[in-house]
C-alpha cells in the first residue's frame, strides 16, 4: 500500500517543492547527494530532503536519489516521509548520505483501500483490517500469492496444498473471503491469475463489518489487492527467483523387509492375481532371504520381469530381493519454482505507466508434470483535463500445462502406486519401459494389471492438460466537478476460457476398472462484468466537523458456460481425437446467468479529527432467488474513536484507541448454481438410445428468502513506547441466520433434504496482532510481528425447533468429524472383540474430533543490518483433527513399517499368534440411547485370549488399534530469507539504479504430531511428500 | 476535455452494464421443470431391473470374497438404508404424469413399481413407512411406519388393480427399455411378481385369513384374466448393450477379476449333480487350468464361513475356483432379471408342492431347471443330460429341498437378494456357520434401521420397533413375515 501512497503524494510533493526552491538563489553553496531506502532496502521515492530551517528542499526521484544545494550557513538534512519516522542528519563535510527511514508505527494517518476503492485513514476505521506489502511476496516465491500470505494475517486460515497446481484453501474468519482486484470483485476464485510482481499491496478487510459495501458477495471478509502503478521518470526493474525443491519436508517411509503377494506367498502369474501373486497386497514373503542353492544366493521366484524360458515358456525365478526401497525417491524428481518478471514504468504530471510481463515455471515433482503461468499487464493512469482522471489496467495471463497430476485416493494417485500398493521388490527404475513388447499401446507392463499403473505409463501417457486465458482489468473515470464534489465511473471485468483434455491410453487403471482408453474434452468460459458509479462529496463543517457521503449505484453480470465431450473406447491406441471413439460419444453442456443490481451510500461523520462514525446501506436485487423475494438490504454502522486524543494517559502510553462495528448482510445465492431455486428434472440414464429424467432428492421450497450474517466487531489498536510497540485485538461475533440450508428429512418422505430458511449459527473468535521494534539502533533495526487468531462455529438454533440439525446438537460446534466405521470400545476406550477374535462393528456414529484448529499463528522476524536484512517466519495452528488415509491404507495394505513384526513372521508361516488388544464380553448387558450414548451398562469382560491371523487382522479391520484420526496441530518454520541489498556506492559506476541478491527458503522444518504426511494442507486423500524449497532472488533496477 | 467527449465516454460505458430482465434470468436452460412419462419410465426401469449383486452372492454361499472378512459374507452387517424411497419418488412422478396425461398403462406401472419397491424395503426391514410415504411434497417429513401384514395385503391390492389396468386401450408404453411397450408382457410379470410375493409369505400358509392359496389359485386358474409368463422371452429382464453406462455391472470390474471366488457348498452341490451351469459360472482353478473345461476336477470352492486366511491360502495353493471371467470381461454378458421364467416356474412347483394348486409339480420343476439352463446358454443335450439323473428329478419326499436348492442355483449373480430371502423363509440350502461368523445369532434375519431414521423419524421408528420387537433394532429379530 505504501507504494500507492507514495505515488500518490508524489506529484503534489514534487510540485510544492520544486517550487518553493526555484524561488531562491543563494551566493555560497554546496552540492550534496545520495539515496534513501526503507527498512526493507527498496528505494524510497517522494521523500522530502529538506535543509533545516530553510526553506530548501527536494524531493528523491524514482530510485530513491536526490541531490540538493545546501548553502553554507545550514548544517541539517531533515528526510520526511509519510508513514516513516523523520530522520535529521548533520551534513558536515559529507556530500554522499545514504539514508534508511524506518516505518512509524504510531502514524495513523496513513491510508488504505476500502470497500469499494474508497481511501481512508486507519485512523477513522470502525473495523480490523491488515496490509500485506506486495514486497513480502516475490523474493521467497510460492508458485501462488496465496500460498505466501500463511501466517501473515490474523485470522486468515490458509491450507496449502503439497501437490503441483492445486489451489491453497483459505479461510477469513472461518468463511471463504472475496477478491477484489483493483476494485473489481474477482468471484472465479483463480488465485493463479494474479502475478506476485505485480501486487502493490494486499488489503484484508476482514470482516462484513468491513466489507458489507460489497452486498453479499462481501459477506466474508476481503482481500483487496492492489496492483502497482507507475512513478515519476523511466525506470526498468527485473526480479528473478528461482527455487529449487532440493529435499523432502515429510515423505512416507514404506517397510522394506516383506514384498508383494498375500498370506507370505507370492509367484507372478500374469499381473491379474490369478493363482500365487496375492491379489495386489503387500503381505507378501520376506524378502532378501539367503538361499546358497540358488545362483544369486537369495531365494528366488518368478517376477513380472522374470527371463521367459524359451523352452518351457515358463518365468524363470529370480532373486527376490528390496532393491525398491528407495522407489519414493528414485521415481519423484526435484521439483523447481522458476519466477521471472520485466516491468518498465514511466510517468510525469500527467500520468503514468506501468508494462509488465511475468513467467513461472514449475517442474512437479513427478517426471513430465509441469506448471507454466504466464501474465502481460499494462496499467496506468492519466490527467485527461484539470478535472478529469483515468486510470486503467488490463492482464492477460495464460496458465497452461500439458500435464498435471491427479491428487485423489487411487489409482491416479502416484502415491498409490508408489508407496502404498508397490512392494519394494518392484524397484521403480525396472519400469522406466513400460509397454508389454509386441503390445504397445494395448497393454502397460507392470506387475499387477488390476489394480495399479505402473507410475512411467502414468507419467507418460496419461496426460492431464489444462490451458487457461484469463483476461481481466478496469477503466476508472474521477472527475472533479468541484472541491467537494466527485463522480468516479467504473467498469472492469474478469474473463476466462478454460480448455482442459485428459488422455487415458488403453489399459489405464481407474479405480474398479481398466480402461479401453478414452479422451476426454472440457470446455468452458465466464465471463463476468461489474461496473459502478460513485457520488462522492466531502464538507467541512466548521473546525472540528467533516461530513463525506458516497452514493452510487452498481451492475453485476456473470455469465458461464461449459460443454464437455468423451469418447467411449478408443479405436486406434493413442490417437486422442473424439472421432476415434469405438462407440458413440458422451457430451453434455451447461449455461448459467445471473445478475445483480445495487444502490449504495455512504455516509461519514468525523468529529476533531479524533471520533469517525459511518454508515452504510446497500440493496441488492438478484437474479439468484425468486422474484418476489429478490430484493434486500444491507445496513452497517462502525464508530472509531482516538481516546487518547482525549484522556492523558501514562507516558508510554502514546495512542488508545477503540472502535465497533455492525453490520448486517445478506445473500441470496443459494449455491454456485444460479438457478438453484427452481424445482426441475435433471438429466438421467440413456439406456441404448432412450434418454431418461429423475426428479432429484432436494425439495425446493418456493418461497426461499435470502439467508443473513449479523456481524458485531470491537477492537482496541494502542501504541506504546513511542511507537515500539504496537497492541491490536480484535473480537468479533457473526450470527449466520435465516440461513438457506439443506434440511435433511427422513428418506421415506421421498426426499433427502429440503431446500429451507432456517437455522442459526454462531461464529465467534478474537484475533491479536502484536507489532514491536525491540532494537532500532544507526544501522541495526529488529520488528517482529505476531498474529494470534481462534474461532468457532456453533449451532445456535436448529429447524422447526429441533434441538439438532443432522449430526449436530444445539450449542455444539459444527465442525465436528463423525465416523460411522468404528468398532465397539468399552467406556474406558478398549477395543471389543467378538467370539473370533476380531473387532464388533459399531452401529452407531461417533464423534472422533474437531476439525477446525483451536489457534492459529504467525510469528514474522525482520533484522537489517546496514546492506543485510535477514527474515523469517514461523507459523502454525493448535488443535484440530485430521484423518490420515496415508496411515489407513498403510497399515491395511502391509506397507507400514509398524507391520514389520513377529506376528507378520507367523501369519506367513500360517500360524494365527496376534491377540489383539481388547476385551471380550463375558456376560450383562448394555442399552443404548438412539444416539449410541450408553444408558445402562452392566457388561463383564474379560481380557481377549483369542488369537488371529495377523495379516487378516489388518486386512478386515485397517488395523483396529488405530482410528486413524489425529491431532492436527503443527508449527512450521515457514520462510528463511536473507538479502543483501547493494550500496549505491558501488551501483554508481554502474548504469543499475538498485540491486539486490536474496537467499531464500521456504516450508524449511515441520513440528508435528502426525507421522508420514504435513497437516498443512488441512486434509490427508494420499498426499503427495512435502518438500523444502530453496532458492535465491535478484532484483534490479536500471 | 469537452461535454461531448465525456458523452462519449459515458456512452461506452453504459454498454458494459447488462439490462437482463430478471424475469427472463429465473427460467433454467439447463433443466425441464416438466417431463413426459416415457423419460421417466426409462429411468424407473433401468434401476428396478439392475439386481446383479455380488454382495447377495456372498450372503448365500454362492460366492466368498478374498480382500478382507466382509460383512456379506460372515454376517456381520448392522444396518441398511432407504435408498429405494429415491426411486419411489420418481414412481410418484411417474404417476403425476400418467395422471396428466390420462395414461392407465403408466398408471398400472407405477403401481407395479410402488409394489415392488416396497416389498423389497419391507423385505430388508420389516414394517416401513409406506402410507405416508413419498409424501414430502405434502410437508409429511415424519411418516408413520405401516405394518408389515398391512403393506403386503394393500400390494397384493394394488398388484390387482395394476394387472386391470392394463389392456389394449390403456394408453401406448414409450421409453420401455424391458418389453417395448407390451401390454401383454408387463400384465405377465405383474402376476407372476404378485405369485412371488405371495410364496414370500409362505410361512404364514397355516393363517387361513390371509388364504394364500386361494390367492395364489385365483390367478393360476384364470389365464386369460391374469396372464403368466410362459417361457424365458417374457423375462423381467433388463439386456446390457456395449455402450457406456449400459454395460454389464462388474464388466472391467478388478474387484471381480481378483477378489471374488467361488463358494465350497454351491460348487460341491453343482458338482455332486454333475451341473454344466458350473462351466458357466466358474473358472477353472489355477492347478485345474490344464484340465478340460467341462472336468469337474477343474473346479474347486472356498468355505464361506472358513477364516479369511485360510481361503487365500488354498487361492494361493491353487485350489480356487474364480467366477467365470464373462461377469467381468463381458460387457453384455448376460441380462439382469427383475424375475424370470425359471423362477416363477419354481414358484409354481413350490406351491403345487405344498397342494395350494393341482398341478403337475414334476412339470414345473423341470421347466424351470430348462428355462435357468437356457438363461446360460447349456446345450439342450446337456439339459436332457442333467434333467435325466435321478439325483436331479423330483421326488416327492425331499422335493422341497430339490426345488429349492435347484431355485438357489438358478439366482446366481440374478434376482437381486431372492436367493437369501428363499434360504431365509425355508432353511434351504444349509448356510454354512462356523466360530469366523461375526454375527452371534448365526445367519441374520434382517437389518437395522437407517442411522438417518434416528436423527430425522425417531418416535415413528422406536413405534415399529415397540410394535414388532419390543423396541430392540435387532438383526436377529424375526419379522411378521418370518413368523408362523
Amino acid at each position: 500500500m505504501k507504494n500507492f501512497y507514495k505515488y500518490f503524494f508524489l506529484l503534489t510533493i514534487a510540485i510544492s517543492v520544486h517550487l518553493s526552491n526555484s524561488e531562491l538563489l543563494y551566493a555560497q553553496e554546496k552540492t550534496v547527494s545520495g539515496s534513501v531506502i526503507d527498512d526493507l532496502g527498496d528505494p524510497i521515492p517522494g521523500v522530502s530532503v529538506l535543509v533545516k530551517n530553510s526553506n530548501i528542499g527536494v524531493v528523491t526521484d524514482l530510485d530513491g536519489n536526490f541531490k540538493i544545494s545546501v548553502p553554507q550557513s545550514y548544517d541539517i538534512l531533515r528526510f520526511s516521509y509519510i508513514g516513516y519516522k523523520t530522520v535529521e542528519e548533520n551534513i558536515g563535510n559529507r556530500t554522499l548520505f545514504s539514508i534508511q527511514l524506518i516505518p512509524d508505527v504510531t502514524d495513523l494517518e496513513s491510508v488504505v483501500v476500502t470497500a469499494l476503492g474508497v481511501e481512508k485513514s486507519v485512523k477513522s476505521l470502525g473495523y480490523a483490517v491488515q496490509e500485506v506489502d506486495g514486497r513480502t511476496l516475490n523474493k521467497a516465491r510460492e508458485p501462488n500469492f496465496i500460498n505466501s500470505l500463511t501466517g501473515q494475517v490474523a485470522g486468515l486460515q490458509i491450507n496449502n496444498s503439497t501437490a503441483l497446481f492445486q489451489d491453497p484453501a483459505i479461510r477469513l474468519r472461518g468463511a471463504v473471503p472475496l477478491i477484489v482486484i483493483d476494485g473489481i470483485p474477482s468471484t472465479d476464485n483463480d488465485f493463479w491469475k494474479i502475478n506476485a510482481d505485480d501486487v502493490a499491496s494486499i488489503n484484508v478487510l476482514k470482516g462484513a463489518t468491513a466489507s458489507a459495501l460489497y452486498g453479499a458477495i462481501g459477506r466474508n471478509g476481503a482481500l483487496m489487492i492492489t496492483t502497482k502503478r507507475g512513478g515519476k521518470g523511466t525506470t526498468v526493474e527485473i526480479n528473478s527467483s528461482t527455487m529449487f525443491q532440493p529435499s523432502y519436508l515429510v515423505i512416507p517411509e514404506v517397510q522394506t523387509t516383506y514384498g508383494n503377494g498375500d498370506n507370505g506367498q507370492y509367484a507372478y502369474v500374469n499381473g491379474s492375481g490369478s493363482g500365487t501373486e496375492g491379489f495386489g497386497w503387500i503381505w507378501g514373503p520376506r524378502m532378501d532371504v539367503p538361499d546358497p542353492t540358488t545362483a544369486s544366493g537369495f531365494v528366488e521366484r518368478p517376477q513380472y520381469n522374470s527371463p521367459i524360458d524359451p523352452i518351457t515358456g515358463e518365468r524363470i525365478p529370480i532373486p527376490f530381493i528390496s532393491r525398491g526401497r528407495d522407489n519414493i525417491r528414485n521415481f519423484f524428481q526435484n521439483g523447481l519454482i522458476s519466477s521471472n518478471n520485466i516491468n518498465v514504468t514511466s510517468g510525469n504530471d500527467q500520468g503514468n505507466f506501468r508494462l509488465s510481463a511475468s513467467n513461472v515455471y514449475q517442474k512437479g515433482l513427478v517426471p513430465n508434470t509441469e506448471l507454466n503461468n504466464t501474465s502481460f499487464t499494462v496499467a496506468g493512469g492519466y490527467k485527461l483535463s484539470e478535472k478529469l482522471t483515468a486510470d486503467a489496467s488490463l492482464t492477460y495471463n495464460r496458465q497452461y500445462t500439458e500435464n498435471f497430476p491427479e491428487t485423489p485416493y487411487g489409482p491416479e494417485n502416484y502415491l498409490y502406486n508408489l508407496v502404498l500398493w508397490t512392494g519394494t521388490d518392484v524397484d521403480v527404475r525396472d519400469l522406466r519401459d513400460y509397454w508389454v513388447a509386441g503390445q504397445e499401446g494395448f497393454q502397460q507392463k507392470h506387475f499387477n494389471n488390476s489394480y495399479y499403473n505402473n507410475p512411467y505409463f502414468q507419467a507418460n501417457e496419461y496426460l492431464r492438460g489444462y490451458q487457461k486465458d484469463n483476461t481481466f482489468g478496469q477503466i476508472k473515470l474521477d472527475y472533479k466537478a468541484t472541491d467537494d464534489l466527485t463522480f468516479t465511473l467504473r467498469s472492469g471485468m474478469n474473463v476466462y476460457a478454460l480448455d482442459r483434455t485428459d488422455k487415458e491410453p488403453k489399459s489405464y487403471v481407474k479405480y474398479g476398472r481398466v480402461s479401453r482408453g478414452n479422451f476426454y474434452i472440457y470446455n468452458s468460459g465466464q465471463i463476468n462484468m461489474n461496473t459502478d458509479f460513485i457520488m462522492s462529496y466531502k464538507k467541512q463543517l466548521g473546525e472540528n466537523f467533516v461530513i463525506n457521503t458516497n452514493a452510487g449505484g452498481s451492475n453485476r453480470f456473470i455469465r458461464f458456460r461449459s460443454e464437455s465431450l468423451n469418447t467411449d473406447g478408443l479405436a486406434i491406441p493413442n490417437f486422442y481425437n473424439v472421432a476415434n471413439s469405438e462407440q458413440p460419444l458422451q457430451g453434455s453442456n451447461r449455461l448459467t446467468q445471473e445478475q445483480i443490481n445495487s444502490v449504495f451510500g455512504t455516509v461519514d461523520f468525523e468529529f476533531m479529527n479524533a471520533v469517525f462514525l459511518t454508515v452504510t446501506g446497500r440493496n441488492d436485487w438478484v437474479s439468484t432467488l425468486p422474484v418476489n423475494n429478490n430484493s434486500f438490504f444491507y445496513p452497517s454502522v462502525t464508530l472509531a474513536g482516538t481516546i487518547s486524543d482525549f484522556v492523558t494517559f501514562p507516558r508510554v502510553i502514546d495512542f488508545v484507541k477503540v472502535r465497533g462495528g455492525w453490520s448486517q448482510v445478506s445473500d441470496g445465492r443459494i449455491s454456485s448454481n444460479p438457478y438453484s431455486h427452481i424445482q426441475a428434472y435433471s438429466p438421467g440414464i440413456n439406456w441404448g438410445g432412450s434418454p431418461s429424467l429423475v426428479f432429484p432428492s432436494a425439495l425446493i421450497n418456493p418461497n426461499v428468502q435470502p439467508e443473513t450474517s449479523d456481524s458485531f466487531e470491537f477492537g482496541l489498536d494502542t501504541r506504546f513506547f513511542r511507537g515500539k510497540l504496537g497492541l491490536d485485538l480484535t473480537y468479533f461475533q457473526i450470527r449466520d441466520f435465516n440461513n438457506l440450508i439443506s434440511v435433511p428429512v427422513s428418506q421415506a418422505s421421498g426426499y433427502t433434504s429440503r431446500l429451507e430458511n432456517g437455522a442459526e449459527f454462531t461464529r465467534k473468535g478474537w484475533e491479536l496482532m502484536l507489532n514491536a521494534n525491540p532494537i532500532s539502533k544507526n544501522d541495526f533495526n529488529w520488528n517482529v510481528s505476531l498474529n494470534l487468531s481462534t474461532y468457532k462455529r456453533v449451532l445456535t438454533e436448529s429447524f422447526d425447533g429441533s434441538d439438532r440439525f443432522g449430526n449436530i446438537q444445539v450449542g455444539e460446534r459444527t465442525d465436528q468429524l463423525f465416523s460411522n466405521s468404528q468398532y465397539q470400545r468399552t467406556p474406558e476406550g478398549r477395543l471389543i472383540l467378538g467370539q473370533n477374535g476380531f473387532p464388533i462393528r459399531d452401529p452407531y456414529q461417533r464423534m472422533m474430533g474437531f476439525q477446525n484448529p483451536d489457534y492459529i499463528l504467525g510469528i514474522q522476524n525482520t533484522f537489517s543490518y546496514k546492506q543485510f536484512r535477514l527474515g523469517f517466519g514461523f507459523d502454525g495452528r493448535i488443535g484440530g483433527t485430521i484423518y490420515s488415509t496415508t496411515h489407513e491404507k498403510m497399515w491395511w495394505g502391509g506397507t507400514h513399517p509398524g507391520t514389520v513384526n513377529q506376528f507378520r513372521e507367523d501369519a506367513n508361516n500360517g500360524i494365527r499368534s496376534y491377540v489383539a488388544d481388547g476385551v471380550v464380553v463375558t456376560g450383562g448387558s448394555v442399552s443404548y440411547d438412539d444416539f449410541g450414548n450408553i444408558l445402562e451398562d452392566s457388561r463383564t469382560y474379560a481380557e481377549n485370549e483369542r488369537a488371529v491371523n495377523y495379516i487378516a487382522w489388518n486386512k478386515t479391520t485397517l488395523n483396529a488399534e488405530y482410528t486413524h484420526y489425529f491431532d492436527a496441530s503443527f508449527i512450521k518454520l515457514r520462510e528463511v530469507s536473507l538479502t543483501y541489498q547493494v550500496p549505491p556506492s558501488l551501483l554508481k559506476r554502474t548504469s543499475l539504479q538498485n540491486a539486490s541478491i536474496s537467499l531464500v527458503g521456504r516450508n524449511l522444518l515441520l513440528w508435528s504430531n502426525v507421522e508420514n504426511i504435513d497437516p498443512d494442507s488441512g486434509v490427508d486423500n494420499l498426499q503427495t511428500p512435502s518438500v523444502r524449497n530453496i532458492g535465491f532472488n535478484i532484483n534490479v533496477s536500471f | 476535455m469537452k461535454l461531448k467527449n465525456i458523452l462519449s465516454l459515458l456512452l461506452a460505458f453504459s454498454m458494459l452494464i447488462s439490462c437482463q430482465s430478471f424475469e427472463d434470468l429465473q427460467l433454467d436452460p439447463n433443466r425441464p421443470v416438466q417431463a413426459e412419462p416415457s423419460l421417466i419410465l426409462t429411468a424407473i426401469e433401468a434401476n428396478a431391473f439392475s439386481t446383479v449383486s455380488a454382495g447377495a452372492a456372498l450372503a448365500s454361499r454362492q460366492l466368498i470374497y478374498t480382500n478382507s472378512a466382509t460383512d456379506n459374507q460372515y454376517y456381520g452387517w448392522q444396518r441398511s438404508g432407504f435408498g429405494d424411497y429415491d426411486q419411489l419418488r420418481q414412481v410418484l412422478k411417474l404417476r403425476e404424469e400418467a395422471d396428466r396425461t390420462q395414461n392407465d398403462s403408466y398408471r398400472a406401472l407405477a403401481l407395479f413399481f410402488q409394489s415392488y419397491y416396497i416389498i423389497k424395503l419391507s423385505n430388508t426391514f420389516g414394517d416401513i413407512p409406506f402410507t405416508e410415504a413419498i409424501k414430502g411434497q405434502e410437508g409429511n417429513f415424519l411418516p408413520i411406519y405401516d405394518s408389515q401384514e398391512s403393506i403386503f395385503l394393500q400390494v397384493l391390492e394394488d398388484l390387482k388393480t395394476a394387472n386391470s389396468l392394463l389392456n389394449p386401450e390403456s394408453g401406448e408404453i414409450l421409453g420401455d427399455i424391458i418389453y417395448n411397450g407390451s401390454q401383454d408382457k408387463w400384465k405377465r410379470l405383474i402376476n407372476s411378481f404378485t405369485l412371488r410375493v405371495l410364496m414370500s409369505m409362505s410361512i404364514k400358509e397355516g393363517d387361513s385369513s390371509l388364504n394364500l392359496a386361494g390367492r395364489f389359485a385365483e390367478i393360476i386358474n384364470a389365464p386369460t384374466i391374469y396372464p403368466i409368463m410362459r417361457d424365458n422371452q417374457d423375462n423381467g429382464a433388463l439386456r446390457f448393450l456395449d455402450l457406456e453406462g449400459n454395460r454389464y455391472p462388474f464388466f472391467n470390474s478388478n474387484e471381480l477379476r481378483t477378489a471374488y471366488y467361488m463358494e465350497k457348498s454351491f460348487v460341491d452341490r453343482l458338482k455332486s449333480k454333475n451341473d454344466p451351469r458350473l462351466f458357466t459360472f466358474a473358472d477353472q482353478t489355477a492347478n485345474g487350468r490344464d484340465l478340460e473345461e467341462s472336468n469337474f476336477n477343474a473346479y474347486e470352492g472356498m468355505g464361506g464361513a472358513e477364516p479369511l486366511a485360510e481361503n487365500t491360502n488354498q487361492i494361493l495353493s491353487g485350489e480356487g475356483s474364480p467366477i467365470e471371467r464373462r461377469y467381468h470381461s463381458d460387457p453384455i454378458n448376460q441380462p439382469s432379471l427383475l424375475m424370470g421364467y425359471s423362477e416363477l416356474a419354481f414358484t409354481i412347483a413350490e406351491a403345487a408342492h405344498r397342494g395350494w394348486v393341482d398341478l403337475n409339480t414334476s412339470q414345473y420343476y423341470e421347466a424351470a431347471i430348462r428355462a435357468s439352463m437356457e438363461f446360460n446358454e447349456i446345450s439342450e443335450e446337456a439339459i436332457e443330460n442333467y434333467l435325466a439323473q435321478e439325483a436331479v428329478q423330483y421326488s416327492t419326499s425331499d422335493g422341497l429341498r430339490k426345488i429349492l436348492e435347484e431355485k438357489h442355483t438358478s439366482f446366481f449373480m440374478n434376482s437381486g437378494w431372492e436367493a437369501f430371502y428363499n434360504q431365509r423363509r425355508t432353511g434351504i440350502p444349509t448356510f454354512s456357520l462356523s466360530d469366523q461368523i461375526i454375527n452371534p445369532g448365526g445367519i441374520p434375519k434382517r437389518w437395522m434401521y437407517p442411522q438417518n431414521e434416528i436423527q430425522l423419524n425417531l418416535q415413528n421408528m422406536n413405534a415399529a420397533l415397540q410394535r414388532q420387537f419390543g423396541g430392540q433394532d435387532d438383526i436377529n429379530s424375526l419379522m411378521w413375515l418370518l413368523k408362523p
